[in-house]
């Protein structure tokens, strides 16, 4: 036999044998079906999108609309825009800028800490009846309930959206910034608690079967030997966390909280869109930042871990 | 003679100052600056009494989700658990139509960001077409794609729909482009970062038997990506299925209309209905991306 029909011959058996998956197969035919009746369905209305009303909407909002309104008419130039947005910056622009970052940096902070908690409480290598030698001290089969029980609770946090809790935080609290400060906490809290759990218990076991086997109690296994291999991923995630709160606490104050959001939706409502244009691109602006400065720490953790 | 005290070693201080120490503390002092900024008193924390029922009333809800109407409605208006379901459709069929869009523009544009199939890295031979690729046209794409993703991407979804609000009405297909644009962008960059980080063993040995980068790319380095970038793009679109969820509240018929509605008008019991319908989408869709997980990582 040539080394060429035993190639074909291998090749034969490899496509032969190649691992085939009838759930994948069922799995990528409904996904075409569903985006065919996605589109075709009738819900989403393309040919509105390109009909002469719509043209005529687009038309008005960047000639008219998107022009500073003290300048609609007048033959403006860049500089002018630049006066425009200098002013907008001054009046509400910076203020609302440097809440909607203080509201992100305390909702990640508070979630973070709430969630270091979770994370080890959920984690059923830590959070077990068995490991730490508690078998027959009175109440030692509770820890049977409390990884599950951590668990459910994470999960009510992180199912419910942000922005229901906002609107909930809004009625009971008042408006003041904790609502949204409180909405983005809990949710990530849920979000980062999960992920945090799901680290704790992909851990190398062995560091924290050494504590035990020292006698260390469950909290000073988790202190000693969890958390210093946890922290590093743990923070990493924390950092992806805040690029997502930096993003959402924008838009949480539309739903009321003086941050950038409530401008934008002010300024919607009052059809400024020159303003409300202004201010998008004033919290694309900070997205961008916080991104910047969040990739930077990610990249020096990863070197130092 | 007294001995002079031995220069601490700084790897056996008590407690040694290292990179993630030293960004803990920071962030604990960023925190408390941030709440120093706000207007946040402690004392605002405490609800008042008409608060607290408002959220006993709410949590209480969740318990009996309405299964009919709190308030008498227009003859003709469906039973609440159809318009559940009507809304729970229209969820799914626009976060579908995005997630369409989104995956081809974050292919697209995920190749174009890529540097490993234009770099040097992993081309063979060093023809005068090919150094113009390494050193000119592959950077200045990559460059182009990168800023296009970063503009994509630094605008939320939701502040795309009030844009597109602006720009064009009310329009459903707007809502699908609020949606796409952004993840498009977040696929882009996710999909060029597995690629990019891929195990390069196939690709090293296409490399060796001749292939052109681009071969190389395409079938050594893509399919090491493959199930990662499948696994990822599940997970955006429970995300997008969320995402179509809230952008009712600007007026879209998803589930998120439904939910600001009966928020307005006080009825909580509704509002878990609403709710309860998305949190089983979501939990259907982790199960399904769950199911295909399992039978291709394990």
């Amino acid at each position: 036999m040539s080394t060429a029909q035993r190639t074909a011959l291998d090749l034969d058996r490899l496509r032969r044998e190649r691992p085939r998956s009838r759930l994948a197969r069922a799995s990528l035919l409904g996904l075409v079906a569903l985006v065919a009746y996605s589109w075709l369905g009738g819900d989403i209305a393309l040919d509105d999108l390109f009909s002469t009303r719509r043209a005529e909407n687009l038309a008005r909002f960047l000639a008219v609309d998107a022009a500073p309104h003290a300048l609609r008419g007048t033959d403006w130039g860049c500089s002018d825009w630049l006066a425009f947005a200098h002013g907008l910056w001054q009046d509400r622009g910076y203020a609302g800028l440097l809440q909607t970052l203080a509201i992100s940096v305390l909702a990640i902070v508070l979630a973070g800490i709430a969630a270091l908690g979770g994370a080890f409480l959920a984690a059923r290598n830590v959070a077990s009846p068995t490991p730490f030698g508690d078998a027959g001290r009175p109440g030692w089969p509770a820890w049977r309930v409390v990884a599950p029980l951590v668990r459910a609770w994470l999960v009510l946090l992180r199912a419910v959206p942000e922005y229901v809790w906002a609107f909930l935080l809004l009625a009971m609290l008042g408006p003041n910034a904790w609502p949204a400060v409180l909405a983005l906490a809990i949710h990530n809290a849920g979000i980062l608690g999960k992920l945090g759990a799901e680290t704790v218990e992909n851990l190398d076991p062995r560091p924290l079967s050494a504590w035990r086997s020292l006698g260390a109690s469950r909290a000073q296994g988790a202190w000693l030997a969890a958390l210093p291999l946890a922290a590093n991923r743990y923070l990493l995630y924390f950092f992806y966390r805040f690029e997502t709160c930096v993003r959402e606490a924008t838009v949480l104050g539309m739903l009321g909280v003086v941050s950038l959001g409530y401008w934008i939706q002010d300024s919607r409502a009052k059809q400024f869109y020159d303003e409300m244009l202004a201010f998008v691109v004033l919290g694309a602006g900070l997205v961008l930042a916080a991104d910047l400065a969040s990739a930077l720490v990610r990249r020096a953790l990863r070197r130092g871990a | 003679m007294s001995n002079p005290r031995p220069p601490p070693d700084p790897a056996r201080r008590p407690f040694p100052v290292t990179p993630r120490v030293s960004v803990a503390a920071s962030l604990l002092v960023a925190g408390l600056a941030a709440w120093l900024a706000l207007d946040a008193p402690l004392a605002r924390l405490v609800p008042e009494s008409g608060g607290l029922a408002v959220a006993r009333e709410f949590f209480a809800a969740a318990l009996r989700p309405a299964l009919d109407y709190e308030a008498p409605v227009p003859a003709g208006t469906p039973h609440i658990l159809a318009q559940a379901l009507a809304a729970a459709r229209r969820t799914v069929v626009f976060a579908t139509a995005a997630m369409s869009v989104a995956l081809v523009l974050g292919i697209a544009l995920g190749f174009l960001s890529t540097s490993a199939w234009w770099s040097g890295e992993l081309s063979g031979g060093a023809g005068p077409l090919r150094r113009l690729c390494a050193r000119t046209l592959g950077p200045t794409v990559w460059a182009a794609a990168r800023l296009v993703i970063v503009v994509m991407r630094s605008v939320h979804e939701l502040l795309w729909a009030v844009l597109f609000l602006a720009a064009f009405g009310l329009n459903t297909a707007g809502a699908v482009a609020a949606i796409a644009i952004p993840y498009g962008g977040t696929l882009a960059k996710i999909f060029s970062e597995m690629v990019e980080e891929a195990p390069r063993d196939a690709a090293w040995a296409l490399r060796g038997a001749g292939a052109t980068p681009l071969q190389v790319f395409v079938f050594g380095l893509v399919p090491r990506a493959a199930p990662d970038m499948a696994a990822y793009s599940f997970y955006r679109f429970e995300c997008a299925v969320r995402s179509a969820a809230v952008l009712g509240f600007f007026g879209f018929p998803t589930l998120g209309y439904a939910i600001a509605q009966a928020f307005e008008n006080l009825h909580y019991r509704e509002v878990w209905t609403y709710l309860y319908a998305l949190v089983a989408l979501v939990l259907a869709i982790e199960a399904w991306s769950g199911a295909l997980r399992r039978r291709f990582v394990a």
